[in-house]
């Protein structure tokens, strides 16, 4: 059964739902977003509420910041640059104290000059701009946010084939970022790589939001240099504040292959971590273990493997239990993979688009 | 939705057969918009199963010569499994009808389990039998009566005689299913009756094989259409046939009917044909005396019932001699018209339990078992018998495509759990599954290790759990369900409570009537950290979007200190800058509005303070007398003294207070007050010198005039003591 | 906890989701009428309906005539002008307010007025009361709006009585007398507007918000025409409480969490409450709240009496999203289920 949910207007090249689908990011090639909306939640017709112009160029990529953070988008353009909007209301920050308190003033004292109603009333929530990362000859590939505990992570990856992770310094606040951590794709800290060209980066946290549990993410690239490409699991070592590649998602022969897409997935209660891995010969499926070895390593295990027919994979999303993934490609269709009760993958499902 | 086939030759693998699940299903997905269509698609799950497709067209044709604004891309929604049972049900909204209906039942029947195993441990014994039974077998009643009502059989109609069948409501494959599930698993009590119940069921559900394979219904369906045209039916094989299919398959009042349709009971006929019309009425009365081994028939059914076996041996080693007796009679000689004659003969040999004639006169496999119960085997009993015979029916006539219920109930005489469940999930979706298991395992111990055990390949749980989990994602896939998905989840000992967040976490909460129904459902499974998420994400969004007290009290309810904090850090910025109007009053309401001291941050805890200290100051210069001046100068010493304030608030307090320090009466502060006021402006000009010292907005002597005011209250102090 | 019983009750199935429902005022003498505010989950469309209830031993609901909305119903209210046809007010999530006239004759809609979106509220409309009379609406938001409509012949014309700005979020309201009317909050919160001091609330119940899990949200406001100083509440956590004006600061609490003595109905968001018409045997004295029905989200449909034991009528499986009392015959009570159905209901 399928339904239509949304028109989109001319010129969309990308998408984006929030965290629960009740908002849709849309970017347009002439650089806005168009947001679309639904009246209530059990409605399923999404209509353009929003649109605001992010960038001169086209937007690439719209990712939606996680919801303790507020309703708000960061977006990766053509140029290179990412920008984070948030929908706020006119004044939350400055203009709330001056002139909302004097309203406040007269709850308690019910004496007021009352303004006439006015229709004209402006939509006092908007989208603004809140942080842009540009600036550098870098180009911004990929950012994702990570919602670990005490705060708000993001990662970014440059096509220099650097990676920097920024924290947020202020829990309401999404314009004060600070730079954590900068590093390589690398297993050995040591090696430093120059003059590398990167051409695409799939970042995925892990979407564990436990405060128990460290902050980690998975990282693959496409690039020119062999050994940044292989996906690593990266972990932040609370005790000495640094991120630790804890694991390296490729056999020996295949650590050189380019990674078009990486997908974290959610984890119900498995005793080990999923893992997709798309990469120029297969889509692989990865379990993690949960707890290190004594060599402070995750053992890993590929447990399928599927060869790409060529189909270069843009995209893998898991659904919310973590048992089916979705992967879309050059192919122009869905393919569903499953574990069955024995615990083998398979191609379960192709969705197919008609023209 | 995990398959259970997998590919053949696995000697591991739980299922040996079928690799069917190799062939992916395909979706196609028309999203009608205007070719060309950029290759790049963009996919979301959203809650469930369902997952979104954004299909764009190639930006390249942005550009139109029709000027009308075109479409740029469709987002489509798909739902990619348990969308079987709706098309087997056919309608959505009856299908919600059965997924609310069996809630309530399926909670029930967990509590009890729950009960029982609690009860079992108090008393160190295993949980009784039968009464576990009893429970399953109320659940599976109740199951079974949402799937709809149990079609009458096919009965004879008496304001038209020409009616043969009645059309009833079109009955459910789901509903047969269950049935049968009942009937072999839940049952138990009356397994020695398991034949006649499969002929009753029989006589409900043939009219659902046809369509895929010719059964005895659509071949009645088809004379009754006949019938009207037919001058005399005895002449017409298919008369005669009608009357044979309905017969072997137990059908007696449809045949009885029919033949009584027979020429001779035609008054203007009866003269000349008495005998032949007394051989018809003969094998009539005989069908209509078959004896049969249940309890009960319903009202108006013909056949005689014998609840004792020995009474019915007797009556059917009677009615048998009757039958044998007629078929030797003379009367057959007399006899003029042939076709009635043989086919008459022909019924008697169905009665006999002629495997041939039987084996003629039924269409499929099944059929022709339930006529091996009927007049062959009426004792069959014991799964394994009842298996071999069903294979020797399924080698006199064999089906080129089974239907689903057959491939069923080969698993049911199977015993073979695995193929029961794989088709339950194939033909039938989650929902069948998900509850099905209850009687399943309630039928037997294998098939309960098989469901119970828990499976690394799983993640670590178990077959049952795992349908569980998948019937869960059905219902929150739909905006009306997935309330219900919970009740579900929380059966589900290992993964449940997993995927109950991560579905809770799912929810727009910035929307109020979803977030009540979060933290009600957080309520009842105590699961305080969602709930506090949640409402941490509705305070945070209507923090955010102008609603500012909703914020808060979302904020409060959550419990989030940080957040909080945070937002009386910007009272506090706000305060900070206009310490010295009388503005104070217009932010005295937002501190009402984050609450009390008792729950609240340090820093909160501060402003109510500052709150008190402002509001007696203000008394003070309003031309206050020395003792309001000396407790508030206490007031003032209390709130230095507190580590809540923060320290860009000493210089502001202390500027405030300038009047208490130089009061004319004589100095308020004793000495060691003094002193602590001078120690607080030393650590001050100490941390002006760290990075992160937040600057005062103050008037450039406020430091001199606060440092002098102490000295003299020190001086004048001193001399006081 | 004692169980009424019933002359009759049954469940009727719908295949839409019930967002609210009132009895209308009686068009005919013969004929019975219910206003159904439905959300078809399948098609994603909205619509007020009126359907004839048939009263025999299996009633029906037949639809006489609908009005599709663009958004679901947030609020649902009718009121009759004195010898004149009934009227029905509906405010939606997307934040518009219908203003419906049925056709006596047939139950069709002879016409409707509306205020669209955008305009009363930023958001959804939280609740709406229409005044007895039928002149003027009384609308507020979590926005902070409380915004007063009449409805003359001549049309809908509005004013904003108050905006809180956002400060504080209406989510109730009721009428008390042609001029006052009482709206409820966040943190069990109540306030007492007259429109004769404009200007802000005359007085207000301020739930303490400090005390965590017995303090919810207000989610519906009875006044009875009788006893117009008695504001009475339901909300969160199944609290029903009584707040007389004349004691401000002593709330009388009828059922609910930290009630002390009182019963505990329901732990569950209680959603509607009304005073119940439907009288028994005793007067009650004047120092008691009357009688009070009430509905709630773990599927309790029950009838408290100050200082006696509650009444259950109903204990459903799922949520009992809203009911009503039939004004002109008490005995009889509708109420939607969270399942898609509805309930009728004929007490003894």
């Amino acid at each position: 059964m399928e339904k239509s949910v949304a028109t989109l207007d001319n010129g969309a090249i990308c998408s984006s739902w929030n965290y629960c689908g009740q908002r849709l990011a849309t970017g347009m090639i002439d650089g806005t977003i168009a947001i679309y909306d639904t009246s209530d939640p059990a409605s399923s017709t999404f209509t353009s509420t929003f649109k605001f112009k992010v960038s001169e160029g086209s937007i690439v990529k719209a990712v939606w910041v996680p919801p303790e953070y507020g309703d708000a988008v960061a977006c990766i353009c053509s140029n290179g640059s990412l920008s984070i909007w948030e929908e706020i209301a006119e004044g939350t920050q400055c203009v709330f104290l001056g002139v909302q308190l004097y309203l406040l003033l007269y709850i308690h004292k019910p004496i007021m000059n009352l303004s006439p109603l006015s229709p004209l009333d402006s939509e006092p929530v908007q989208w603004k701009q809140r942080k842009t990362f540009a600036g550098s000859s870098n180009q911004v590939l990929d950012a994702q946010f990570g919602n670990s505990h005490p705060s708000l992570k993001l990662t970014v990856a440059y096509s220099n084939g650097l990676v920097k992770v920024y924290e947020i310094l202020d829990q309401m606040d999404l314009k004060n970022w600070q730079l954590q951590a900068e590093f390589q794709n690398v297993t050995d800290s040591i090696t430093k790589f120059g003059n590398t060209s990167c051409l695409s980066a799939s970042i995925s946290w892990n979407p564990q939001r436990s405060d128990t549990c460290s902050a980690s993410f998975l990282l693959g690239l496409n690039s020119d240099t062999p050994q940044l490409n292989s996906p690593k699991v990266w972990e932040f070592d609370q005790d000495h504040q640094r991120w630790l590649p804890v694991a390296e998602l490729a056999d020996t022969d295949d650590k050189g292959d380019q990674v078009y897409s990486v997908a974290w997935a959610p984890n119900i209660g498995r005793p080990f971590e999923l893992m997709a891995v798309a990469s120029v010969k297969s889509i692989s499926i990865w379990q993690m273990a949960s707890d290190p070895d004594f060599d402070g390593r995750l053992s890993v295990q590929k447990v399928a493997t599927f060869p790409s027919h060529n189909n270069q994979v843009w995209q893998m999303e898991w659904d919310m239990s973590g048992m089916t993934l979705a992967t879309t490609g050059s192919d122009g269709n869905v393919r569903l993979w499953q574990s069955n009760l024995n615990g083998v993958w398979h191609e379960q499902a192709v969705i197919e688009t008609a023209t | 939705m995990p398959g259970l086939l997998t590919g053949s030759g696995d000697s591991s693998a739980l299922v040996p057969f079928s690799p069917e699940a190799n062939t992916p299903a395909v979706y196609p997905l028309h999203h009608g918009l205007k070719p060309p269509i950029a290759p790049r698609l963009s996919i979301s799950w959203s809650s469930g199963n369902s997952i979104r497709v954004s299909v764009f067209r190639s930006p390249e044709t942005t550009k139109t010569t029709d000027g009308e604004a075109e479409v740029g891309g469709k987002v489509v929604e798909l739902k990619v499994s348990g969308e079987d049972v709706v098309s087997e049900v056919n309608d959505a909204a009856r299908w919600r009808r059965i997924v609310y209906g069996s809630v309530s039942p399926f909670a029930h029947l967990q509590n009890k389990k729950n009960a029982m195993a609690a009860l079992s441990e108090l008393r160190h014994s295993a949980p009784s039998e039968v009464e576990w039974s009893k429970y399953v077998l109320e659940y599976s009643k109740e199951i079974n009566s949402l799937l709809g009502n149990r079609k009458s059989s096919p009965s004879p109609l008496i304001e038209d005689p020409k009616t043969v069948l009645k059309n009833d409501e079109e009955p459910s494959c789901l509903k047969a299913a269950w049935e049968l599930l009942e009937i072999f698993y839940a049952n138990k009590q009356s397994h020695s009756w398991i034949p006649e119940q499969l002929v009753d069921w029989l006589t409900d559900y043939d009219s659902l094989f046809t369509g895929q394979v010719p059964a005895v219904h659509s071949r009645l369906v088809e004379f009754q259409t006949k019938l009207i045209n037919i001058q005399t039916v005895e002449n017409e094989a298919a008369y005669w046939q009608a009357i044979s299919s309905a017969l072997s398959i137990g059908w007696l009042d449809i045949s009885v009917k029919l033949l009584r349709l027979h020429g001779s009971y035609q008054l203007n006929q009866l003269g000349s044909r008495e005998t032949e019309n007394g051989l018809v009425e003969a094998v009539a009365v005989l069908i209509s005396k078959m004896p049969r081994m249940r309890v009960d028939l319903p009202d108006g059914k013909l056949g005689e019932c014998y609840y004792n076996k020995s009474d019915f041996m007797k009556a059917w080693e009677k009615w048998r001699a009757q039958i044998t007796k007629l078929d030797c009679s003379a009367y057959w000689l007399q006899c003029s018209h042939n076709q009635t004659k043989e086919n008459l003969k022909n019924l008697l040999q169905i009665m006999l339990g002629n495997t041939t004639t039987l084996t003629n006169a039924t269409c499929h496999w099944l059929e022709l078992y339930i006529a091996h119960f009927l007049y062959i085997r009426p004792f069959t009993s014991g799964l394994e018998s009842m298996h071999v015979l069903a294979q020797k029916c399924m080698q006199l006539k064999p089906t080129s495509s089974p239907h689903k219920l057959m491939n069923l109930i080969v698993g049911i005489l199977g015993e073979n759990t695995e193929v029961v469940l794989a088709e339950c999930s194939k033909s039938f979706g989650p929902w069948m599954i998900a509850h099905a298991t209850e009687l399943l395992t309630a039928g037997s111990i294998q098939a309960e290790i098989l469901l119970k055990e828990q499976r690394d390949n799983l993640g670590g749980v178990s077959i049952e759990e795992s349908h569980r989990l998948v019937y869960a994602q059905v219902l929150s896939s739909h905006a009306l369900t997935w309330q219900i998905a919970p009740i579900y989840l929380i059966s589900c000992m290992k993964h449940g409570v997993g995927l109950l967040e991560i579905l809770l976490y799912k929810q727009p909460v910035y929307h109020s009537q979803i977030l009540l129904k979060n933290i009600e459902i957080c309520r009842l499974y105590d699961l305080d950290s969602a709930s506090a998420n949640a409402m941490k994400i509705a305070g945070v969004h209507d923090w955010k979007h102008g609603r500012k007290g909703s914020g808060i009290f979302w904020l409060q309810q959550a419990g989030d200190e940080l957040r909080l904090n945070r937002i009386a850090q910007t009272l506090f910025d706000f305060v900070g800058k206009s310490i010295s109007d009388e503005s104070f009053e217009q932010w005295e309401g937002l501190i009402e509005l984050m609450g009390s001291e008792s729950r609240t941050a340090g820093g909160l805890e501060f402003l109510h303070k500052y709150r008190d200290f402002k509001k007696s100051l203000q008394q003070v210069e309003g031309g206050g007398v020395t003792d309001a001046a000396r407790k508030t100068c206490e007031s003032l010493i209390l709130i230095m003294k507190n580590p809540s304030t923060p320290q860009r608030f000493w210089l502001p307090l202390m500027y405030d207070s300038l009047k208490l320090l130089t009061w004319r009466e004589g100095p308020l502060l004793n000495v060691s007050q003094t002193n602590l006021l001078l120690n607080k402006l030393q650590e001050l000009s100490v941390a002006k010198l760290r990075p992160d010292f937040i600057k005062v907005e103050l008037p450039a002597h406020a430091l001199n005039s606060v440092m002098l005011a102490l000295a003299t209250n020190l001086g004048r102090a001193i001399l006081e003591e | 906890m004692a169980t009424e019983t019933l002359k009759q009750f049954h469940r009727l199935p719908q295949s839409t989701y019930i967002d609210a429902l009132r009895f209308l005022p009686p068009l005919s003498a013969f004929d019975r009428y219910v206003v159904v505010a439905a959300f078809n989950s399948d098609t994603d469309e909205s619509a007020i309906g009126i359907h004839a209830l048939n009263p025999t031993d299996a009633p029906t609901l037949t639809l006489q005539s609908s009005f599709t909305t663009s958004s679901r119903i947030s609020s649902l209210k009718v009121a009759q002008k004195s010898l004149q046809s009934p009227l029905i007010a509906a405010s939606t999530f997307a934040g518009s307010l219908h203003i419906l006239f049925p056709n006596p004759i047939d139950a069709s809609f002879e016409s409707e007025v509306s205020i669209p979106e955008k305009m009363l509220h930023l958001g959804p409309i939280s609740s709406l009361d229409l005044q007895e009379s039928g002149s003027a609406c009384v609308s507020v938001g979590e926005d902070g709006r409380v915004n007063l409509i009449s409805v003359s012949d001549s049309g809908l014309d509005y004013r904003r009585v108050f905006d809180s700005k956002g400060l504080v979020s209406y989510t109730a309201a009721r009428w008390a007398s042609p001029t006052e009317f009482a709206t409820g909050g966040l943190g069990n919160s109540l306030q007492w507007w007259d429109q004769r001091r404009p200007g802000g609330p005359v007085s207000q119940f301020k739930g303490n918000w400090g005390e965590g899990a017995s303090c919810g949200v207000v989610h519906s406001i009875d006044i009875h025409p009788s006893r117009k100083h008695t504001c009475l509440a339901g909300g969160s956590y199944g609290s029903v409480f009584a707040w007389d004006l004349r004691r401000p600061q002593q709330p009388i609490i009828l059922s609910g969490i930290g009630s002390g003595e009182t019963q505990t109905l329901s732990s569950s968001d209680v959603w509607e409450v009304q005073f119940d018409t439907f009288m028994t045997t005793s007067i009650i004295s004047s120092e008691r709240v009357l009688p009070v029905m009430m509905c709630s989200e773990d599927g309790i449909l029950a009838v408290i009496k100050q200082g006696e034991e509650a009444t259950e009528i109903l204990a459903e499986n799922c949520a009992i999203n809203s009911f009503d009392i039939d004004r002109h015959n008490p005995a009889d009570v509708i109420c939607s289920l969270e399942w898609e159905s509805i309930a009728i209901l004929t007490r003894t």
